[in-house]
């Protein structure tokens, strides 16, 4: 006897349709040169309907001054050498450590599958 | 071995949905055959079984060659990861799965082998379940099938498991592609059924941390089954992190793999067993008086950039991007053909162990991603 557990879950998610997001305009926010964009669109709209004072207003002072926080550990820049940046502090190596390099593989794929 | 044709059921499309199978056909075209099929004896499935055990095991022997004299060159193989597929082939780096297609020459009742997908082989899906309903709804339990693609699926997962370094196995492939994506599904569905953790993540969201490999939450990636070729990869910059990774990871199928799923084994083979009855007289570059032969990239896919000669005149030809990494020559196969088209027979070797067959068919001698999937019984 056959059974599986994940394969009609899989066709039922490539079938369904997206839903149109259009109407709304979206905000994205970089953090860096590698990592991806982040959405903020709904902070960014309750900083404008809330006061100015919530969550968007936060993530939007912490992405504008975080090169110079996270708990003293100084400023860092992704212009200069890793060993640069870090010196022996071991909390700053560990939290430079964690922004992850994506999208590099999957760029050199010739066809739209990659069967054989 | 007879094709037969069956009443078709009307409901074809519906019936496979629901199993979950999603590409069943391709724009206008078929893709899977559902009123017709080979019927097929069993010593003749018995033959297919004895001929993929024995090329298993002169493959491997022919890897071994290839690593222990560096025959690296040959394939096109980057300097840079050589040391890896060494250590993958020393360490005996878990491998899961591969698929051995076959030409047929009916006259001498011979096998030939056309080439070894053992890497990134797909169909996998429609071999191990569709093809098992298939034979249920039209014949329930009164017919057998050479296929025991499923159990043999988990049963090697689970032998597998004792050699994983973390306690996940991710899962990768493309995303937006639903025929590699249903054929990892269903890949990590007989692992979960192993009893192993997984998790799924698409190639491009694999993410390097100075250290090793990681996944979206940051878990380190210690053992990755991956349906993207290494072929792909190794010209991929990031892949350079590969020999640095300090954890390590297990790339499922390993890059030992690199070797047979270039076609620069088939001239390997042929120079290590010549005039085996299995094998089809094949060259590096040059047909080498051969007149009747096929001129293959080293490391062409899905049959693109294939020059078919006869009499040393091109006869067919298929277009693509490949053939910058060198070509081989080998000898024209005899190939099945009835009223409906040319078919060839795809034999799998899981866990080590031949364990079911498919058929595509094509309408021209070279099979390419528009042939079409034959379902076939014992009888």
């Amino acid at each position: 006897m056959v059974s599986l557990v994940l394969i009609t879950s899989v066709l039922a998610s490539c079938s369904k349709p997206q839903e149109e997001t259009t109407d709304k305009q979206k905000v994205f926010m970089r953090a860096d040169s590698s990592a991806p964009y982040t959405e903020v669109t709904q902070q960014y709209q309750q900083q404008q309907s809330g006061g100015g004072m919530g969550m968007g207003s936060a993530l939007l002072w912490y992405m504008a001054f975080r090169p110079m926080m996270g708990g003293g550990m100084g400023y860092t820049s992704n212009g200069i050498a890793h060993q640069s940046n870090v010196g022996n502090n071991t909390s700053k190596a560990n939290a430079v450590k964690t922004q992850a390099a994506r999208g590099g593989f999957g760029s050199s794929a010739k066809q739209t599958s990659a069967s054989s | 071995m007879i094709l037969k044709h069956l009443k078709e059921d009307p409901n074809w499309q519906n019936r496979l949905e629901e199993l979950g199978f999603g590409y069943h056909t391709d724009g206008d075209l078929p893709y899977w055959i559902d009123s017709y099929y080979y019927s097929i004896s069993e010593d003749f499935a018995d033959q297919v079984f004895d001929a993929t055990t024995e090329l298993w095991d002169m493959c491997i022997k022919a890897v071994d060659h290839v690593i222990s004299n560096k025959k690296y060159e040959l394939f096109q193989i980057p300097l840079f990861i050589q040391e890896h597929i060494e250590k993958s082939w020393e360490g005996d780096s878990p491998s899961i799965y591969g698929r051995f297609d076959f030409a047929y020459d009916r006259t001498n009742d011979q096998l030939k082998v056309l080439e070894f997908n053992a890497d990134t082989p797909t169909s996998l899906f429609e071999t191990g379940v569709i093809q098992w309903h298939w034979m249920q709804h039209y014949f329930g339990t009164t017919k057998d099938q050479f296929n025991a693609v499923h159990e043999q699926l988990i049963s090697s997962w689970k032998t597998i498991i004792p050699y994983l370094k973390g306690n996940t196995l991710h899962f990768t492939c493309m995303r937006d592609t639903l025929e590699d994506l249903t054929n990892v599904e269903y890949l990590r569905d007989c692992a979960m059924q192993a009893g192993i953790h997984t998790k799924l993540i698409f190639i491009d969201d694999i993410g390097w941390n100075g250290e090793t490999f990681v996944d979206l939450e940051e878990e380190v990636i210690t053992d990755i089954f991956k349906l993207y070729p290494w072929e792909w990869m190794v010209y991929e910059s990031f892949a350079l992190h590969i020999p640095n990774d300090v954890a390590e990871a297990h790339w499922i199928e390993p890059s030992w793999k690199m070797i047979l799923s270039n076609k620069a084994i088939l001239a390997v083979l042929w120079e290590l067993y010549p005039n085996h009855p299995l094998l089809l007289e094949t060259y590096f570059d040059d047909p080498k008086g051969m007149e009747d032969y096929v001129k293959k990239p080293l490391l062409s896919r899905e049959g693109a950039n294939i020059t078919l000669y006869k009499n040393n005149s091109i006869v067919e030809a298929t277009p693509g991007d490949y053939g910058q990494e060198g070509y081989i020559c080998q000898a024209l196969a005899p190939i099945i053909k009835e009223e409906t088209g040319y078919s060839i027979i795809g034999s799998w070797v899981v866990g080590q162990e031949a364990c079911g067959i498919t058929f595509r068919e094509s309408d021209n001698l070279i099979t390419t991603n528009k042939s079409r999937f034959i379902p076939h019984i014992i009888e």
